[in-house]
């Protein structure tokens, strides 16, 4: 085992595998619940039923032709937006770097607003104009961090990411008030939401999410021997500029994806990695594995209990999971120490 | 004391605030010269003229007039508290929890009090909280400020369910209070913020000299003479009240409450906290953005706090991202 080459490092013999099950097991459990609960007339049992091929006709359009294509896209804009606020807090090494807090999504959802305004429809155009939104975004946070001091200061740059977004949350109000049919389209992607989207969205966004799954099996070894500080990383024979713009490109491509298939949801970055690093340790690898039940199964849920929570009526899935987030971002500074990465 | 500087630079303020407001009453869908507008509010201009200045724009004037120099004060008198400038009401989510006890009010969820009670509430909620959270750092440090964005986070998410979750008609009643606008207020809230803001403009006054001695240390202040808990929480509290009641009229409107202390500290002579200053430059500023909200896309009117967000928030950028942390505090 690798922990046996490790003798110092007691953290890394934690167990991994079991959190991981667990983890998978319970993402199970939440997309069984997802097929099976919804604020429609169709009942648990129903649902249940017509999973089992013999169920009544209206029970079985419900499952597989609004819950399961809901339910999926709830699981990748899951796995992408964990993925990516794992790798950008490694990166920055700021347990508060979350695509959302820092203005990445507000960057896609104002880009997404500014093509629907200027007349786009097309699914495929408006996933690339959300990726390139949030590449712009995530150039300004790494051009941020660059910057003397603030690098180390977490809180300082949360605030100018919240800046950020505020800046962009009034831009896009702005072109919303220009255009009353423009408007209309926006307010369906700026409240966040995997509801009524379709499946051709998620079509459009696959080969960005595959490239993004590549890159990050390129990047995880480098990125865990640049926790160890960049000298160490370059001693080991990685290039720590190349690796930066890598992970870059690929939090872009993550979060673009998500934005496009969901709008911009905040807190997701932040509550999956903190879930995950609670069990992995410190080594960026493992806590990407575990990001990868932890992110689907966090959205999925969150999805799950805006359903429920206001039934017969949805609330809007940002709203729960800022609920969510919200307290975890505040036990995250509560805690004793900043934890640093 | 008289202070020659302070003086110079409040009539300059005051100078200011009066264009504003002057061009605010003449501009508008029926254009009125300036001096017709003067005549009018003097009581001697025709009947057409008096009805279009007094009756229709006066209001929003002083409506935003006050909201402006409310927010200005809490602002400055915050970030005198907590020793930070970054530490205004927008920035650790007062505004927000204002603006969400306040839509309650008028979506008719929970209690049916008046605006301006509910936001108050919320924004000594907010408060309580952040001070919860912060611990045993008090205002000071960036925990507290973290903890802000939380309950401002938490805030909007709850205010967006209440929206999501009544009439549309009602939504639509709500819906300036959630960006911040001059087109929300109702007559009773200006009124109980001009109470308000008059109350609150004398105790500070009258603790002034205290309030002087809050920007060196704690130990220092005591050895002036300042009662240092008592101050605080007066301060807070006047705070906090400014804040619920402006925003129980204008919305969030956000970064007025930095820019304008910023603006007042910039010019008067260091070493005083200059509330007076603030208090005019913030309510210039109110009337300026909302008369660039209502002019530069007309008939279109863009609320106004949506003009101060796209101005102010490249400022609190620049502040934010310059690589000097030492002069944040």
């Amino acid at each position: 085992m690798l922990n046996a080459l490790s003798p110092t490092s007691v953290v890394a013999s934690r167990a991994f595998f079991p959190p991981l099950l667990a983890a998978g097991f319970l993402l199970l459990l939440v997309v069984l619940a997802s097929l099976l609960y919804g604020a429609g007339p169709v009942s648990a049992s129903d649902a249940f039923a017509a999973l089992m091929a013999n169920g009544t006709e209206e029970a079985w359009f419900v499952v597989t032709e609004l819950r399961l294509p809901r339910t999926t896209i709830a699981l990748v804009t899951g796995l992408a937006l964990g993925l990516a606020g794992a790798l950008l807090q490694s990166m920055t090494r700021n347990p508060l770097a979350e695509p959302g807090l820092l203005g990445v999504s507000a960057g896609s959802g104002f880009a997404v607003a500014l093509a629907i305004l200027l007349g786009a429809t097309t699914t495929t155009l408006t996933t690339l104009v959300a990726q390139l939104g949030a590449l712009t975004g995530c150039a300004l946070v790494i051009a941020a961090t660059r910057v003397q001091g603030l690098g180390n200061d977490p809180v300082r740059l949360v605030l100018a990411g919240a800046t950020l977004t505020g800046l962009l949350l009034a831009l896009t109000s702005m072109l919303m008030l220009m255009d009353q049919r423009a408007a209309d389209e926006i307010r369906f992607w700026i409240t966040g939401s995997v509801a009524g989207k379709p499946l051709s969205m998620l079509w459009a966004t696959l080969p960005s999410i595959t490239l993004a799954l590549v890159l990050i099996a390129i990047v995880a070894r480098p990125l865990a021997a640049m926790a160890l500080g960049e000298k160490a990383a370059v001693g080991l024979g990685h290039h720590p500029g190349r690796i930066r713009f890598l992970i870059t490109f690929t939090v872009a491509l993550l979060v673009g994806s998500a934005t496009a298939l969901a709008g911009p949801l905040i807190f997701v970055g932040l509550v999956v990695p903190f879930i995950a690093r609670a069990f992995s340790g410190p080594d960026i690898r493992k806590t990407l594995w575990l990001c990868v039940p932890v992110g689907p199964a966090v959205v999925l849920g969150a999805d799950v209990v805006s359903r429920l929570i206001a039934a017969p009526a949805e609330m809007p899935l940002g709203v729960v999971t800022a609920l969510i987030g919200a307290p975890v971002l505040l036990a995250i500074v509560r805690a004793g120490r900043m934890p640093s990465l | 004391m008289p202070d020659k500087r302070n003086a110079l630079v409040n009539t300059a303020l005051l100078g200011l605030l009066m264009l504003a407001t002057i061009i605010s009453l003449a501009t508008g869908t029926v254009q009125v010269s300036l001096f017709d507008t003067l005549r009018a509010l003097a009581g001697n201009a025709d009947p057409m003229t008096d009805f279009v200045i007094n009756e229709l724009r006066l209001s929003r004037v002083v409506a935003g007039l006050l909201s402006g120099a409310a927010l200005a004060m809490a602002g400055c008198l915050m970030q005198t508290l907590a020793r930070n400038r970054l530490a205004t009401p927008g920035i650790i989510g007062i505004d927000n929890a204002a603006t969400a006890f306040a839509v309650a009010s008028v979506v008719g969820v929970g209690l049916s009090l008046a605006p301006s009670a509910m936001a108050l509430a919320g924004a000594a909620a907010a408060t309580a909280i952040a001070f919860g959270l912060a611990g045993a750092n008090g205002t000071r440090g960036y925990r507290f400020i973290v903890a802000g964005i939380g309950i401002g986070a938490i805030a909007g998410a709850v205010t967006q369910v209440m929206l999501s979750r009544v009439a549309i008609d009602a939504a639509n009643a709500a819906y300036p209070w959630t960006v911040g606008s001059l087109n929300a207020r109702s007559g009773q809230s200006v009124l109980v913020l001009g109470i308000g803001l008059a109350a609150g403009y004398l105790v500070l006054m009258s603790l002034s000299r205290a309030l002087n001695t809050l920007q060196f240390t704690d130990a220092v202040a005591i050895a002036l003479g300042t009662r240092l808990k008592a101050t605080r929480m007066i301060g807070l509290g006047l705070s906090v009240m400014l804040t619920g009641l402006a925003v129980s009229v204008c919305g969030p409107v956000g970064l007025i409450a930095l820019l304008a202390p910023e603006l007042a500290r910039a010019l008067c002579r260091p070493g005083k906290v200059p509330l007076t200053a603030a208090a005019l430059a913030g309510a210039s500023f109110m009337l300026i953005a909302d008369l660039l909200g209502r002019t530069l896309f007309a008939p279109l009117e863009i609320p106004v706090g949506i003009i101060t967000a796209i101005v102010g928030s490249p400022y609190l950028l620049w502040i934010l991202l310059r690589p000097s942390p030492r002069s944040l505090t």
